[in-house]
């Protein structure tokens, strides 16, 4: 989707630093002790009895970027974000939001920051069966205090955003499972917050609503520019959402990367395998495929595709003229791509045999 | 127990293998050995002990401690002290008289409205609460009903007193219950303390509550307010804490990622999600708290609840039934009200005209009665006109006569009702009474103690052992074993009939659905009310407690089995069935065993509710501890009573104890 915005933003939303957050019996001791550090889940359970589910991590969110959190069930990723706004309190580490030390706060900054600056989309939605649809979209501005007639009114607005429009007064017993997302989105929406946190949020749906609502998500970001956690277990939809995609096993983040990065060249074993399906001409751009023009007429002849583009797209544009194709920035050829560069990205040749080819 | 019945057939082949002293670890290893073995040994020890020490045969008089005299004492001191002592002046005296002027205050308050007002009042209200639309209508048809069947009883007046009270104590008790439920709710330790009290308090038979509050209050309407207050307040309690523990973590947390502060998620997400449970606690605190303010008539409640005592105590059936009537009929209307409420919650959708939802249905139901209030009082006059009454205690006396000459003996082969009660006190009753009365007192004790292991842990066995030793500390022991013999003979009875009901009710759709509104509708009514018919068809003997007895047990043990029997795992029952199983080897192979804990339920809730009734049945020639009770209310002597009533505590712990069902994770009942 949209480009790397990282390079360009002057401070992090969130900043977190060497994050532990161990379950168990004198948790303290874990991040502490070194000598634990190496030792794989298992033998850490065995030795002190306790499970760390987030272990040592650090990144940075940036302002507009759709952050995504990726891992299969029990790495770690929903107490991780969890761990931002202290739903679950950290053992050790930092985490910051706009500069601001969160694990310092006392109860009523938390308060104001959980109000206020990030608020979050539940996997199981978590609405108030007693209320309307409305108002459980007003339910964050009723707790910030803000009086009835005015929260309704902003909620109306931002139900009508979701595409609930005339949905006002059902319950949320009444609402499909994709429906009642909407219902979470708009609540977590409405308090306007700086930061959106998603845990696995469409995990419940419907693979056809799970689309529609990531279109949603996608829309969303592109109007608003929100800044987003995203947690998911489903790669096609971090591939899908992420700018930048973090990837968690036992609570580590084993490579963190725009997907092009994490599908095109993977850290390890465990995230080669993991990214081994994927359809990779739908995720690497013709950046990565092209190579030098060969000479002039190349550069100045046939179709043109933006160094942005799917290889997918790149390869339609090469088969309908049966000749490579120029990769043209700001009106300048700054490359090309044949079926031969094009061949190696789908065969998943990594980037130094392409250079090989190339070269 | 199924270790009892089935291990002995895996341990065969070691009790071959190793002879001789081998033998003794085998019974070492057999987990119901292994619990008797100590046992035995320290009742070795024990017994010729205490036998030497103090004699076999009934229970040792030198053990026996007097309370009755220093509970007489007791209540001379505060007879003597009320006017004078501080802990009157400033305390007690004040909630007594609260709680009169509080009842004298809701009483003239309906009394106010005129019979028109009230009986608007009591439709509306009925109908509101079910939720104004065509289902409600049906609730507030049967209150329209109810309240002329009142009416037309010539029970207009107690009916009001009886309500007034029920309002007071339901208010109280609920309140209560809440308060006690949010703290069990919100906080583990106080959970952890509550539970075991509040379970105790269910198992106590409302017989019991009575005399405490006469002790301090006197009798008068303060103490049978306040014993109902106690008496109904558990449920509530219970529920609500029930309610906010089972709280959608997601949606607490849902709640608290938005930052709400813990009184905002108490209130907007907590207490809200916990509605359903903490109406069905309402539910059923009324239901104890009409049962209990009717029985309170013993400690001077006044209303229906006395109209039926007076009766009784004259044996004069056709009064008695004239009041008993319509304490059904209110416990019918009370029940289909708020259950009609309950079931409403999470299924409404608001529609229809504004006036009709929120507080505005309710401003609308008091403008309504006050209206007919006011029409009333210009057009009629307040009391319910006399005559638009009709008496039906002529023809119910005049029936029973009958049903004395023809039905109770002498009719050919089947013999008659009186001569089955005869038999059923010659035969059963007095053959199982004598029985235990000719055990050592040691030997019951470890048979307790023994059954008692067996279902439990060492704690079941010391405290069923001594509760039972309490009784016989208390001198009462002899009287004990009577009301044990009762219970035990209903008990037999009741489970009887209950497991067949129920295993036909299970297995018959048909019987099933015909069954369930009269089990509904017996399961509301108070106990008080069983004594009624069972006193015109059996007179009054013991039999006639232990039948009222079977007959109120019955519904809640049918109700268990069928539940237990067709919940069992339906894929269990067709692999049975797919293997050729017949219909007999489905029932015995494998629903009945599936459903053991619901009938070992079914067992422990007959048990309590047996003892409940043939302590009651103490009113109607039950004798044993409940005459005791009833004595001592009704002469002031309050060593005999309060003694009797501490023996029935004892005795209802202990027969509770060697019924439950796997101690420890047995009590899920009362949250169900």
């Amino acid at each position: 989707m949209t480009a790397p915005e990282h390079t360009n933003a002057a401070e992090p939303v969130f900043s977190v630093r060497n994050l532990w957050k161990v379950f168990g019996p004198k948790a303290d001791r874990v991040p502490a002790n070194p000598e634990y550090a190496g030792l794989s889940a298992e033998e850490l359970r065995a030795r002190t009895g306790c499970t760390a589910a987030v272990r040592d991590v650090s990144f940075d969110v940036h302002k507009g970027e759709v952050f995504v959190v990726m891992g299969l069930s029990g790495s770690g990723k929903s107490t991780l974000v969890r761990c931002l706004t202290r739903l679950i309190e950290p053992t050790s580490g930092a985490v910051a939001i706009d500069g601001e030390d969160v694990l310092s706060m006392d109860k009523s900054r938390l308060r104001a920051l959980r109000r206020h600056r990030a608020s979050m989309v539940f996997q199981h939605f978590g609405l108030l069966p007693h209320r309307s649809v409305v108002d459980n979209v007003a339910y964050g501005l009723e707790i910030q205090g803000m009086g009835k007639a005015e929260r309704r009114a902003k909620a109306a607005e931002v139900v009508e955003k979701v595409g609930l429009a005339g949905m006002e007064e059902r319950r949320p017993g009444q609402l499909s499972g994709g429906q009642q997302q909407r219902v979470g989105l708009a609540r977590a929406l409405a308090v306007d917050p700086e930061v959106l946190l998603f845990d696995e949020p469409f995990s419940a749906l419907d693979p056809l609503i799970r689309r529609d609502m990531q279109e949603e998500v996608i829309r969303l970001h592109r109007e608003e520019g929100r800044t987003m956690v995203f947690i998911t277990h489903d790669l096609s939809e971090a591939l899908r959402l992420g700018t930048r995609i973090a990837l968690m096993r036992d609570g580590r983040i084993v490579q963190l990367g725009t997907p092009e990065e994490i599908v095109g060249s993977p850290a390890d074993d465990y995230v080669r395998d993991f990214v081994r399906d994927v359809a990779r001409e739908q995720v690497m751009t013709v950046r990565t495929a092209m190579r030098p023009a060969a000479d002039v007429a190349e550069a100045e002849a046939g179709a043109s595709v933006a160094p942005d583009a799917t290889v997918s797209a790149a390869i339609e544009a090469v088969a309908r003229t049966g000749a490579p194709a120029r990769v043209m920035e700001d009106g300048r050829c700054i490359g090309v791509v044949d079926h031969q560069g094009l061949l190696a990205v789908v065969a998943g040749l990594g980037p130094s045999d392409q250079k090989a080819v190339a070269a | 127990m199924t270790a009892a019945v089935t291990t002995p057939s895996k341990e065969k082949p070691a009790q071959r293998a190793v002879p001789g002293p081998g033998r003794l670890a085998s019974v070492v290893r057999h987990r119901a050995g292994r619990k008797l073995l100590p046992l035995a040994v320290a009742a070795f020890v024990l017994v010729p002990l205490g036998v030497v020490l103090w004699g076999g045969g009934s229970w040792p008089a030198a053990l026996t401690v007097d309370v009755s005299g220093p509970l007489d004492d007791a209540n001379e001191w505060v007879i003597d002290n009320r006017e004078s002592h501080p802990l009157f002046l400033y305390f007690l005296l004040h909630l007594s008289n609260t709680a009169t002027d509080a009842v004298d205050a809701v009483y003239n308050g309906l009394d106010a409205l005129g019979w028109v007002g009230f009986a608007a009042l009591a439709v509306l209200f009925a109908w509101r609460a079910a939720g104004f639309d065509r289902r409600g209508a049906k609730t507030a048809g049967i209150a329209a009903v109810v309240f002329a069947v009142c009416g037309l009883l010539g029970m207009w007046d107690a009916t009001l007193l009886t309500i007034a009270l029920m309002v007071v104590a339901v208010a109280v008790a609920s309140l209560l219950g809440i308060a006690l439920g949010l703290a069990a709710g919100l906080s583990d330790r106080f959970h952890r303390m509550l539970r075991p009290v509040l379970d105790t308090m269910q198992v106590m038979p409302a017989f019991a509550y009575l005399l405490p509050f006469v002790l301090v209050f006197g009798t008068g309407t303060p103490a049978a307010l306040f014993c109902t207050v106690i008496y109904a307040a558990p449920p509530m309690a219970r529920l609500t804490a029930l309610g906010l523990r089972g709280a959608d973590a997601g949606v607490l947390e849902a709640s608290a990622s938005l930052g709400a502060s813990g009184r905002q998620r108490l209130w907007t997400a907590r207490l809200p999600l916990a509605r359903k449970e903490m109406l069905l606690g309402l539910n059923q605190t009324i239901m104890m708290a009409l049962s209990m303010v009717v029985i309170a008539a013993l400690v001077g409640a006044g209303g229906l609840g006395e109209e039926v005592y007076s009766a009784l105590s004259t044996v004069d059936v056709g009064k008695a039934l004239a009041a008993g009537i319509p304490i059904v009929l209110i416990a019918v209307w009370l029940d289909r009200t708020t259950a009609a409420a309950g079931e409403r919650i999470g299924t409404s959708v608001p529609g229809g005209s504004r006036l009709l939802h929120g507080w505005r249905a309710w401003a609308l139901v008091a403008v309504v009665t006050a209206a007919a209030a006011a029409a009333n009082r210009a057009l009629l006059a307040p009391t319910w006109p006399e005559g638009w009454t009709y008496d039906i205690s002529t023809p119910v006396n005049k029936a029973q006569d009958w049903i004395t000459e023809h039905l109770a003996s002498g009719v050919p082969v089947l013999g008659g009702t009186e001569v089955w009660s005869e038999n059923f006190t010659l035969w059963v009753l007095n053959p199982l009474r004598d029985g235990l009365v000719w055990l050592p007192w040691w030997a019951l004790l470890l048979i307790v103690a023994g059954l008692a292991w067996l279902v439990g842990t060492w704690a079941t066995a010391l405290t069923s052992t001594l509760a039972l030793g309490a009784v016989g500390v208390l001198g009462v022991w002899t009287k004990s074993l009577d009301t044990l013999s009762q219970v035990i003979a209903a008990l037999f009875v009741t489970l009887l009939l209950g497991f067949a009901l129920g295993v036909a009710a299970a297995r018959a759709g048909r019987f099933e659905r015909w069954m369930r509104p009269v089990l509904d509708a017996m399961q509301t009514m108070p106990q008080f009310v069983y004594l009624i018919p069972v006193v015109a068809l059996f007179g009054v003997t013991r039999a006639s407690a232990i039948i009222a007895a079977v007959v109120y047990a019955l519904p809640a043990v049918v109700r268990i089995t069928t539940q237990g029997i067709r919940e069992v795992d339906p894929a269990a029952l067709e692999a049975a069935r797919s293997l050729g199983a017949g219909s007999r080897q489905q029932l015995l192979q494998v629903q009945l065993p599936l459903a053991r804990p619901a009938l070992q339920l079914a067992v422990n809730q007959g048990v309590v509710l047996v003892l409940a009734v043939v302590v009651v049945g103490g009113l109607v020639g039950g004798g044993a501890l409940g005459y005791d009770v009833v004595k001592g209310l009704s002469r002031g002597e309050m060593g005999v009573g309060m003694t009797a009533g501490a023996a029935i505590v004892c005795l209802g712990l202990v027969l509770d104890r060697l019924t439950q069902p796997g101690a420890g994770r047995s009590r899920r009942r009362h949250e169900g």
